[in-house]
């Protein structure tokens, strides 16, 4: 992986409904002297397109190389520059012997998936989940991380908890807007970006529709395109391609209008009580209801099979 | 009232008219009619030591091939036109067939405690109590 269009065609050659992770190499630096990782994400709202999670790692003591990058605010730099600062990440001699990085493109199939289980998974464990896979990644890797930085935009302080948790030997920072205040983290930013910038680049869909990024737009629920997409590319019987989140929304509301509705089985609330019915005392004293003939009760081999006299042709 | 079934697809020789992939799935779909299955969703079957997965609407599916009970086929029959009246003569038409279904579940490995399966119970039920 040397430049853009390398990232590009590897995420282009994959199975786009699935996640996957791309993994740079380990700068040999990174092995013997203790580094800093860095943690972001990119497309958490949008209702188009995969989430991606992305970190970067360094020695301690070459971070200015970050700021020599250009690795500042992430959501200040205009996406020219996030490519250029990415592009020199996978050519620039200096930034490749001393800066590593990896990505896990989190399918936009897998989020529908695990927001619509039978016991719900959130998107923050998705999230927390696959920060965590990637730090323990790049560790079995070889890389020497003894301290962590994660950006959030839920409270910090659990999410803190459970990262040292895991990981008790590294220092580990969580906080809100830690990309803007922390290099190694807004270089993590960068990564998950560019990658998500990409992946919606060359989305190719499985289901045979003719069109790309510049008919269904950034992904975000508010972009005129991304919402004409929304609003037109339904079908009455699956709904939408696999590049939309169904979980979002944006997505079930459309649906509910103007798609066939599905009614799939429902999950009881653990707090939810059954009501018995009870019959009143004084029921059991008071003539029969008029005309009420006594049916033959079936047998509950035929109620536990589902099993019904039916007439299919009706 | 009479049924009447018409088979005119008999004599065709597409026999694979009589082995259509049928999906049953874990939900109430409230459509009737042609579906983009091609497209939409068996793309996205996978495979793995006769266990199966898919999506639908969002939903992630389990799923295994099922055969037809022995002696069983499935028939997919049309009408034309329903008749106004309720005790007029019918007539189907044959539109195709299978031979074994592919047994969706929602997020659950199918088991032999699904109701589908149970259900088959009652044909060899059936057999002992009425048949000859």
């Amino acid at each position: 992986m040397s430049s853009l269009q390398d990232i590009q065609n590897i995420i282009k050659a994959k199975d786009n409904t699935r996640n996957y992770v791309n993994l740079s190499g380990i700068p040999s630096i990174c092995k013997s002297k203790p580094c800093m990782l860095g943690v972001d994400e990119a497309g958490r709202g949008p209702v188009l397109g995969p989430m991606v999670y992305g970190v970067a790692f360094c020695p301690i003591e070459k971070k200015s190389i970050l700021e020599d990058l250009g690795c500042a605010d992430s959501k200040a730099l205009t996406e020219e520059k996030r490519d250029e600062i990415f592009s020199k990440m996978l050519a620039q001699v200096d930034a490749l012997n001393s800066v590593g990085w990896a990505a896990e493109v989190i399918s936009p199939n897998y989020i529908s998936n695990s927001m619509y289980k039978r016991a719900k998974h959130s998107l923050n464990e998705v999230s927390m989940n696959s920060a965590i896979d990637l730090i323990k990644k790049v560790a079995e890797s070889g890389a020497n991380i003894t301290e962590v930085y994660v950006d959030t935009v839920g409270p910090p302080e659990k999410y803190q908890a459970k990262l040292c948790a895991i990981f008790p030997d590294y220092k580990i920072i969580v906080a809100k807007k830690a990309d803007s205040i922390y290099p190694i983290v807004s270089a993590a930013s960068i990564v998950a970006k560019v990658t998500r910038d990409h992946a919606l680049k060359v989305w190719r869909f499985t289901e045979g529709l003719e069109m790309d990024y510049t008919e269904f737009g950034s992904g975000y629920p508010g972009d005129p395109l991304t919402k004409k997409f929304i609003r037109e590319q339904i079908d009455s019987v699956f709904g939408y391609p696999l590049l939309v989140r169904f979980s979002w929304s944006t997505a079930e509301n459309m649906l509910k209008e103007k798609a066939a509705i599905c009614t799939f089985e429902e999950i009881d609330d653990e707090d939810s009580t059954k009501k018995v019915k009870t019959k009143l005392i004084s029921s059991f004293f008071a003539p029969p209801p008029e005309n009420s003939v006594k049916t033959r009760k079936r047998h509950k081999f035929f109620d536990e099979r589902y099993l019904r006299m039916t007439n299919a042709f009706e | 009232m009479s049924i009447q079934v018409e088979n005119n697809l008999k004599k065709g020789d597409n026999k694979d008219i009589f082995e259509q992939r049928a999906h049953y799935m874990p939900c109430k779909i409230e459509e009737d009619g042609v579906a983009n299955v091609n497209k939409y969703f068996e793309p996205h079957i996978t495979e793995k030591d006769g266990e199966l997965t898919a999506s639908f609407r969002g939903h992630s599916l389990d799923g295994v091939k099922m055969l037809l009970p022995d002696g069983y086929r499935g028939l997919v029959v049309t009408e034309v036109k329903k008749p106004l009246a309720e005790d007029a003569d019918r007539r189907f038409q044959v539109a195709g067939g299978f031979k074994e279904i592919i047994y969706w579940n929602w997020d659950k490995k199918p088991s032999k405690n699904d109701n589908l399966v149970k259900a088959m119970d009652w044909i060899d039920i059936a057999e002992a109590i009425h048949g000859d």
